[in-house]
């Protein structure tokens, strides 16, 4: 199984970054930058671009392709395949290579890469074989051997003194320090640390989907735990749950001894230096101790789960009306938490093609004019009425409150007219939030323990939650 | 005063402050990116003239920099081949970075400029025994990238000499190069499976996974070199790295596929068994290709009540990203084909949410369908309802026809189908009028046929949900029905199926309804669209074949004949032309024919009743659109079922043969449970060779004709006599083979031993 290379595009299309390929035809890539960049401007709306194109053969000889495509920053990564081979599989690996360029770079943009394209290039020769297969991907193995870019290496080239490379030739003389010497695959040898800390990220997010009639049709709740290890040697880590009951369908990083989870729910591990995610798990709601043991015996829970909904953390009383040439909207907003805020609130509607001549009202309270200060044409932005915005490109309207107060009401009202005979507005608003220092799950981390090691490590747990709903009118 | 003082010194401070920070940024800018990349990847091309003088100076920062320049230019796709001789004189340069540069630019050249390369063979042949392992691998990697069949010889000696590396990475690297080399010359088929018979008894799980991939491409067909180390590859899967994993996984499926038997329920092998529950913890892998490998093995391995444990791990992945979600959702659908109750269940999580592509869209309305039942059908069919107010035209007629099938499939909501049919054919939107209507006729004629045929007996509805009433209920709206097209097809539906034996208050030998429906149309005539008027006609000649007889029809239907030949569309006039005349031979009354006092001048075949009512009547397509049933024999995972077009080279797996083969072949010292309690190890080590040895004679025994026996049977000729030989060769081979194999273990373990007893992690 394997990919026929990468290629980066920046956002006019042209490519930035290219691996080799496998494939005898020069034409090959820039085939498949083609594809793409035709099949750009037939997509009506922004995400309808399907993720695998078919590409037909340029002579009869070839085998026709595909190419899988992710979007990245402002970049767009291809990653043509051909034969048999799984698409997951390069989206799998397209994943892997983003989480590493991220790990090197920070925030991705074409600039950054355009700025570090040697180490791009040291990246891409380490993770993908000329033939396609994906060598080094674990990010502590490949710092070994690709240095990241950083301040104080530029400096010093400017500088004139090549520390960096000649730091490089010598640890790689050394037996020990070189790459590949960690018995660990995932993890560096020799780490050392004043202070040794470990955090753990609990991140949340609701995916819903509500009718018009306020009801939930379908919603669950997954999790990750991002982690960030700042341990000296080689820790091995014992991390135990309170209430482990109220996870289920878990994925976990390499690390993790799978087989002692499945036998007394702790998560066991030596873990890689640095961030990353150490276990995904997806929130039963109506776990209770007696069912977590029903879902021991292995019988479908599934059943019980879909029935058992997370409490949407709003309220929203959406009501629109199409005319002929437009249509007005109305929505009106209720926080449901009694004491938490709701952050980030952002709710987009797509308006259909041909919409414009957006114009809104937002406001806090009720929706009397008389409380809400009126927007001006195109934006309206008050930090304490809610903003909104329409973008004449995706032909959303978006409305955004940056703090939602326990139990406030926030409403927007608006008009939009429409180019064609009968607007077609999409049938639902979507609704994105960010809830700090609270999980639906209410998992909560028992106990850390360290062996092989001395030290006592701090440990850091937080929590975040956000949601997706989607609300249909 | 004081206040203006204060300003002006605030004014001035931060003025100041801002020129500093002016001054600074600049400063900083210069100190870091005069020498940055950024500069040389935006420097024009005529810049690079000077690098060949760089390559050849003294100094590491000059040759550093023509590097990156080199590798900038690669970048925007020039080609930058005619540097090649500078650059590989540095490839022995101490300045690891420059030599990794010096390697990437090697990487893509060294295919398309063999001769020069093949100059700097000798450095890469020195590169091998450097002491670090990048670099060797490099080396190596360079090496099987020149494609001079001169050299394969070179190359073999090469990766045989990595394949025994200290170093597992290189040994990756050497079984990565197998397939090249292979590419190169096939003549070097022999050492190539030798050098991947030792490669797969490594011990070390990270080279595993390319010996998979070195083994698929070389000699995909030599399964029996996995005999011996199948289990051992099963316990291990768990420590080869995710990539590897995906590759092993589809090595021991096929493994099992040819050389297991078949599982059923009350009986599944050991062996399968074992591949099964070693595989089951990589459900939770974070990589989707691996969850989808594993997914693979249960679906094509595992007998149907394995088949529920990997439904929640591909649940799971639809929430990973947009991209995972449309090529699994995929998968979901294809799995459901064979097992729709798996799924059924989890019919929430595959609801449409309107930000979705448009293809998840489309998959997960297939998917609801079939997994819509007696329990769900009600909550399915309420979504697929609002799915039709969808901004895709694509999406709606989707959903719509997917209420059709609902109502065809499941009796039991017909009616629900129906009105909500009904309702949308008065929506302002075409898609959903064409495509309502286009289900509805699809469903009247399904059903009338399944009546007619009584093969669905089933399906055949109660007298209120009959398909006439249908119709009916339709001719009663016409009014409302607006939608040209819609009009259209209902008008047709009326003329179609208005015979009627029953007697009734209106004209003989047609239903109540559908002179009216007639009545009513024609007297908008000159205001309908062309497609409607065409209809009209036919419906009117329809109804005079079915009653000739009565008066009132007939008037109505030479006024809407009178009206359409003198139309302004030809295709109106020409529909009527041909009507009439059909017509003619029905000994009409005057009003449809007296008017057209030419027609006996004519002449030509005059058709009888019967006739005109089997032309107008008969051969007419009642289709229900049958499934679509294309990539049925797509593989789960694979490229074909994504994009729904053969993509050549798609290598099924092969069926399962009716009885395996021989299962002591897979058993070795290490899985001997426990040693007999009389014996000592080592006298039980040499009767379980002797039985790995035995069991190659067991397959040849019937291609070879030869008893299994020990004792030889007399020669007949010389051919037969060289023939046997030569498996006798064979057998001494593989018996030395089988001794190395037993001797290299034996060195692995202790590596193992080293390996746990260090800081390796066991799971």
């Amino acid at each position: 199984m394997a990919i026929d290379g990468l290629i980066i595009l920046d956002n006019t299309g042209r490519p930035i970054i290219q691996s080799g390929f496998r494939s005898t035809s020069p034409a090959y890539p820039l085939l498949h930058v083609d594809a793409f960049n035709n099949t750009v401007p037939k997509s009506q709306r922004q995400g309808d671009i399907d993720p695998v194109i078919y590409v037909p053969p340029y002579n009869v000889a070839d085998s026709p392709s595909a190419c899988c495509h992710v979007e990245c920053g402002d970049m767009r990564i291809l990653c043509p395949v051909s034969g048999d081979v799984d698409p997951l599989f390069a989206f799998a690996f397209l994943q892997t290579f983003i989480e590493i360029l991220r790990e090197y770079f920070g925030a991705l943009s074409a600039a950054t890469l355009k700025d570090n394209f040697d180490v791009v290039y040291q990246l891409l020769e380490e993770t993908l074989d000329s033939g396609g297969h994906p060598l080094t991907t674990s990010p502590n193995a490949l710092r070994d051997i690709v240095l990241p870019p950083s301040l104080l290496s530029k400096l010093l080239s400017v500088a004139g003194a090549n520390i960096n490379s000649a730091m490089n030739s010598g640890s790689a003389l050394g037996a020990t320090g070189g790459p590949f010497s960690s018995p660990i695959p995932w993890r560096k040898a020799g780490l050392r640390y004043n202070s040794n800390e470990i955090y753990f990220d609990v991140v949340e997010e609701l995916k819903a989907i509500v009718n018009r009639h306020g009801t939930t049709l379908s919603s669950s709740v997954w999790g990750k735990i991002e982690t960030n290890a700042k341990l000296s040697g080689t820790p091995d880590c014992m991390l135990t749950f309170t209430n482990p009951h109220v996870i289920t369908d878990c994925a976990f990083h390499p690390c993790v001894r799978l087989q002692r989870w499945k036998r007394d729910s702790s998560l066991s591990f030596v873990p890689p230096d640095g961030h990353f995610t150490l276990a995904e798990y997806r929130f039963t709601p109506g776990a209770s101790a007696t069912s977590a043991r029903f879902m021991a015996a292995g019988a479908p829970a599934v059943v019980q789960s879909a029935k058992e909904n997370v409490p949407i953390p709003f309220l929203l009383k959406p009501t629109v009306e199409l005319t002929e040439s437009g249509g007005t909207f109305e929505f009106k907003l209720t926080s449901r938490m009694p004491s938490q805020t709701i952050e980030a609130l952002v709710a987009e509607m797509y308006l259909g093609e041909g919409a414009g001549g957006v114009k809104c009202v937002a406001s806090r309270g009720d929706g009397g004019l008389s409380s809400g200060r009126r927007g001006t044409p195109e934006t309206g932005s008050s930090s304490t009425t809610g903003s909104w915005t329409f973008d004449q490109r995706k032909m959303v309207v978006r409305w955004e409150i940056p703090v939602v107060p326990p139990s406030s009401v926030w409403s927007l009202r608006g008009s939009f007219t429409s180019l064609n005979s009968s607007p077609r507005p999409a049938h639902a608003l979507q609704v994105r939030f960010t809830l700090s220092s609270f999980t639906f799950s209410t998992l909560k981390v028992d106990q850390l323990k360290v062996t092989g090691e001395v030290y006592k490590p701090y440990k850091g747990v937080r929590g975040k939650a956000t949601g997706n709903v989607e609300w249909r009118w | 005063m004081s206040a203006v003082y204060l300003n002006s010194i605030s004014e001035n401070a931060s003025r100041l402050g801002m020129r500093l920070q002016e001054s600074f940024s600049e400063h900083t800018r210069e100190l870091t990116l005069a020498k940055g990349s950024s500069s040389l990847y935006l420097e024009p091309d005529d810049k690079g003239r000077n690098i060949r003088k760089q390559l050849d100076s003294s100094s590491d920062r000059e040759k550093l920099d023509a590097m990156k320049r080199l590798v900038a230019l690669i970048s925007k796709g020039r080609n930058v081949s005619e540097y090649f001789a500078q650059v590989v004189k540095n490839v022995a340069s101490q300045n690891l970075e420059i030599r990794k540069l010096v390697y990437i630019y090697l990487l893509r050249y060294a295919e398309h400029e063999p001769d020069l390369a093949l100059l700097s063979i000798n450095t890469f042949q020195k590169d091998l025994t450097d002491s670090n392992p990048l670099i060797r691998a490099m080396a190596l990697r360079v090496l099987s990238g020149i494609k001079v069949p001169m050299i394969g010889s070179i190359v073999v000696l090469a990766i045989k000499k990595c394949a025994a590396d200290m170093s597992p990475y290189v040994r990756k690297a050497a079984a990565l190069a197998i397939p090249k080399c292979f590419d190169l010359d096939t003549s070097h088929l022999p050492a190539l499976i030798g050098i991947i018979a030792t490669l797969l008894r490594d011990r070390s799980p990270l080279s595993i996974g390319s010996v998979a991939v070195a083994f698929e491409a070389v000699c995909p067909t030599r399964l029996d070199m996995l005999h011996t180390q199948y289990r051992r590859l099963c316990r291990i899967l768990l420590d080869v790295d995710e990539w590897g994993q995906i590759n092993l996984l589809h090595l021991l499926l096929r493994y099992a596929r040819t050389m297991l038997p078949r599982p059923t329920e009350e009986d599944i092998d050991v062996d399968i068994k074992f591949l099964l529950t070693s595989a089951e913890p990589l459900f939770q892998s974070r990589n989707p290709a691996v969850v989808l490998a594993v997914t693979r093995v249960f679906y094509y391995a595992g007998p149907p009540s394995y088949h529920s444990r990997m439904v929640q791990p591909l649940v799971r992945l639809l929430h990973n990203s947009k991209e995972v979600e449309r090529v699994v959702i995929a998968y979901v659908l294809a799995v459901s084909r064979t097992a729709p109750t798996l799924f059924s269940n989890f019919y929430p999580q595959f609801l449409v949410r309107t930000d979705d592509l448009r293809q998840v869209k489309q998959d997960k309305i297939k998917l609801l369908l079939r997994l819509a039942n007696f329990d769900t059908h009600q909550a399915i069919l309420r979504e697929f309802i609002d799915y039709a107010d969808d901004s895709d035209d694509e999406v709606v007629s989707d959903a719509i026809s997917a209420i059709g099938r609902c109502a065809y499939a499941l009796p039991e909501c017909t009616q629900q189908c129906l009105s909500a049919l009904i309702s949308m054919i008065k929506n302002s939107r075409d898609a959903v009028v064409s495509s309502a209507v286009l289900v509805l006729k699809y469903l009247v004629q399904a059903q009338l046929s399944a009546a007619t045929t009584s093969s669905f007996a089933v399906v055949a509805a109660t007298p209120q949900e009959s398909p006439l009433t249908i119709i009916s209920h339709l001719a009663r709206r016409i009014d409302d029905i607006r939608h040209a097209q819609a009009r259209a097809c209902v008008l047709w539906l009326v003329g179609q199926y208005a015979a009627s034996t029953e007697p009734s208050r209106g004209p003989e030998g047609v239903v109540e309804w559908a002179p009216d429906v007639l009545r009513k149309s024609a007297k908008g005539f000159s205001s309908e669209p062309p497609m409607v008027k065409l209809q009209i006609i036919t419906l009117a000649a329809k109804l005079l074949v079915l009653c000739p007889t009565d008066h009132t029809l007939s008037l109505i239907c030479g006024y809407v004949f009178t009206l359409a030949k003198y139309d302004l569309n030809y295709d109106v006039r020409d529909r009527a032309r041909m009507v009439t005349s059909l017509l003619a031979g029905l000994g009409l009354s005057e009003a449809v024919t007296a008017k057209d006092p030419d027609q006996d001048d004519r002449g030509g075949v005059v058709l009888r009743r019967e006739q005109v009512r089997l032309v107008l009547f008969e051969g007419k397509v009642s289709v229900v659109a049958a499934e679509e049933n294309y990539d049925i024999n797509v593989e789960l995972g694979s490229l074909g079922m994504i994009t729904h077009r053969p993509m050549h080279g798609d290598s099924a797996l092969p069926d399962w043969l009716e009885r395996g083969v021989e299962s002591s072949l897979r058993d070795t010292e290490d899985d001997l449970p426990v040693p007999p309690p009389a014996t000592s190890f080592s006298s039980s080590a040499p009767p379980q060779k002797l039985r790995s040895l035995a069991s190659p004679v067991v397959l040849t025994s019937s291609s070879g004709g030869r008893p299994s026996g020990g004792v030889k049977p007399q020669w007949t000729d010389l051919d037969k006599f060289y023939e046997d030989e030569d498996e006798d060769d064979e057998e001494s081979d593989d018996g030395s083979e089988e001794e190395d194999a037993e001797a290299s273990t034996d060195d692995g373990s202790d590596d193992e031993e080293e390996y746990s007893q260090g800081e390796g992690p066991q799971r």
